[in-house]
């Protein structure tokens, strides 16, 4: 599999064969033979060329924080990055929709078919890593259907609720 | 004999405090505010007396909510800790007024050394080597700038009160002098309600060296050697060590005798440390004594073999000290590295959240003194410590090495560290040849760029976490350690 990724700012790609716990790595100017275990959701011991590292994880998002001999790497997924500007120009072009900003668990609906909201009411309320986000409404209107239930784990990616404008200001 | 001790303070140092309690046999009674319902100090005390809102006026420096504590639950005396009320001589008054001990020195050492023009003045009575420059407080301009004529450029105007490294400017000739004055005493007004400053030498290239006291009720003083603090960020020291390298033993033995000559013209009982400049022709002069325990007294305590915390409690009992100077023979070396929530790529920028993750380092020689857990959240409102480093070994270099590897192991994620920063000066030319000066991290250091050369690993290391988890979430028994991201919680996405 191919990863283009993006540690400290600078881009790097490989392509890495896995197989079980073993992964043949190919940067293209070098050559990784690694064999991995993961001790915990933190931890992971590297063989790398025969040479061992104890790397340390912090999952963020699309980014982890990566420790390695006391020095801290930021590591990106390029391909992912790539993805989420899009979606963010698609979501500065035209920023009517209501989505979660973050991966979440559905835990309140607001509103239900038919409803008129103004702009600014809250619809739908998310959580995610403990912290709760109400999704408000971004233009007057009539909520003309729910695509979410209570519970349902979503993705900036998924619209939630659909509102059609009301015609005079079209 | 006291039977408990409330401990007046959070974090690391009340759980240092606490620790020898136990050692002891004391009880003990710790003290909360809001923000650290669960901080690590509450869970390690006996008891916990909840004081207030997390703003420091309402908990930690609430007088009358500390005292009603200790009534509450028969503690018999109070330790301070340092900062919040350690130096505040209202509160060891309040203390003794209603029948408590406060373990430090008395109200007036305490009140008198607190100000500079005072302590100034003792140290001169008492045969002390004071920094040249006014020992007055003083309005005249005339006399401001002969003085300053006289002990001659760069001279440092500084406020009588306070600390912190407010009110002091740096006058390098004699037509900034008025400016200089009129700022520093504006500033000292705002920040301590006093406006009153006075003029010393100011020495652009500088070591700073304390010599850490213990003095009984009856007159027994003793030094415990130096140590040295030069390394320091914002005035705050962040590395420190002892032995001093610049100090040859006639010096040291020197320093020390004035140090108890310091401790002696003052009245100082319990522990102490008497802060002495060091010149670049290593002429010494006093500084300040600061009368409480200080935050990096571990390193005297790994040369030394005694335990500050016991003596200071032993002293404040009435005991009379059972240590003679000859019997205080130090070994090998200590290094100390302070282990602050802060960000040294933003200028050392406070950084509270959370620890998702921590790792301790151990091993012969290492002793981390930790206020805080994995899990725990750092609260914004109190100084931004988590831990203090500290090794013992021989020599300076096995002392180094030491502390390097320490920090290697030492793994905090979920707030940003100084840990790289450290690595960094440890492994610096100017370190290892020990060329520190208190303007170290300004000429060696201000441009810093951490030096993250294995991006080929971390690369392997991202690409081997994401195998496992995939791997993980296809069989969903992911061993969560955490209330993990949602990455790892919420299973596989319909995308």
């Amino acid at each position: 599999m191919e990863y283009n990724l993006i540690v400290n700012r600078e881009k790097k790609s490989a392509e890495a064969m896995v197989s079980g716990q073993a992964m043949k790595i190919s940067t293209g100017s070098a050559f990784y033979d690694v064999s991995f275990e993961s001790i915990s959701n933190h931890q992971i011991l590297l063989n790398v060329n025969g040479k061992h590292f104890n790397a340390f994880f912090l999952n963020g998002g699309d980014e982890k924080t990566i420790i390695i001999n006391g020095r801290s790497y930021e590591v990106k997924d390029a391909d992912q990055i790539d993805q989420d500007t899009r979606m963010e120009k698609s979501f500065a072009t035209a920023a009517t929709t209501v989505s979660s900003p973050m991966p979440a668990v559905v835990t309140d609906i607001l509103v239900k078919v038919d409803d008129r909201v103004v702009k600014g009411q809250g619809l739908i309320i998310v959580s995610a890593m403990k912290m709760e986000t109400t999704l408000t409404a971004p233009f007057e209107g009539r909520v003309s259907r729910i695509n979410a239930k209570i519970s349902d784990k979503v993705m900036p990616t998924e619209i939630l609720v659909d509102i059609e404008q009301p015609k005079e200001s079209i | 004999m006291f039977q408990k001790i409330l401990v007046a303070n959070r974090g690391e140092i009340a759980l240092r405090v606490i620790h020898t309690c136990r050692n002891m046999g004391i009880k003990t009674v710790a003290v909360y505010s809001d923000a650290d319902d669960k901080a690590a100090h509450v869970i390690l005390a006996d008891e916990a007396i909840y004081l207030g809102a997390s703003e420091p006026s309402s908990s930690y420096l609430n007088m009358a909510g500390i005292i009603a504590g200790a009534k509450k639950t028969g503690a018999q005396a109070i330790h301070p800790g340092y900062g919040f009320l350690s130096e505040n001589h209202r509160f060891a008054q309040y203390c003794h007024d209603e029948g408590i001990v406060f373990i430090g020195p008395g109200v007036e050492a305490i009140k008198n050394l607190g100000d500079k023009i005072t302590s100034r003045n003792i140290m001169i009575a008492g045969g002390v080597p004071v920094i040249p420059g006014l020992s007055c407080c003083q309005k005249d301009m005339a006399v401001f700038e002969e003085i300053a004529w006289k002990i001659g450029y760069p001279i440092l105007v500084k406020a009588t009160a306070g600390g912190g490294g407010k009110g002091i400017r740096i006058v390098n000739s004699p037509d900034e002098m008025k400016a200089a004055l009129a700022s520093a005493s504006r500033e000292a007004l705002k920040a301590f309600g006093n406006g009153d400053v006075y003029i010393e030498k100011f020495f652009p290239k500088a070591r700073h060296i304390e010599f850490q006291i213990l003095a009984d009720k009856y007159g027994n003083t003793i030094h415990l050697f130096e140590r040295e603090c030069s390394i320091q960020r914002r005035h705050q020291k962040i590395i420190e060590e002892t032995p001093s390298l610049v100090l040859g033993q006639e010096l040291r033995e020197k320093m020390g005798m004035a140090a108890v000559k310091a401790a002696k013209a003052s009245g100082y009982e319990n522990a102490g440390t008497v802060e002495f400049l060091l010149d670049e022709n290593i002429n010494f002069y006093f500084l300040e004594i600061n009368t409480r325990l200080q935050v990096e007294h571990p390193i005297t305590e790994m040369t030394t073999g005694i335990d500050l915390v016991r003596k200071q409690i032993e002293i404040a009992e009435g005991k009379v000290l059972d240590l003679k100077q000859e019997d205080i023979k130090p070994k090998g070396h200590a290094i100390e590295c302070r282990i602050y929530a802060e960000d040294p790529e933003k200028g050392f920028s406070p950084c509270p959240g959370k620890i998702r993750f921590m790792k301790e380092p151990s091993g012969p020689g290492i002793r981390n003194d930790s206020g805080v857990y994995q899990g725990f959240e750092i609260p914004v409102e109190y100084d931004p410590i988590l831990s203090k480093l500290v090794v013992h070994a021989e020599t300076r270099n096995q002392a180094i090495s030491k502390m390097i590897m320490a920090l290697q192991d030492y793994i905090i994620l979920g707030v940003k560290t100084p840990i790289e920063f450290m690595i960094d000066v440890l492994s610096s030319r100017p370190f290892r040849d020990a060329e520190v000066f208190t303007d170290f991290i300004e000429t060696h250091f201000s441009a810093w760029k951490p030096c993250r050369d294995m991006t080929d690993v971390a690369m392997i290391a991202f690409i081997a976490d994401e195998v496992w988890r995939q791997n993980a979430n296809s069989h969903l028994t992911a061993q969560s350690d955490e209330a993990a991201s949602p990455w790892t919680t919420l299973g596989n996405w319909k995308i």
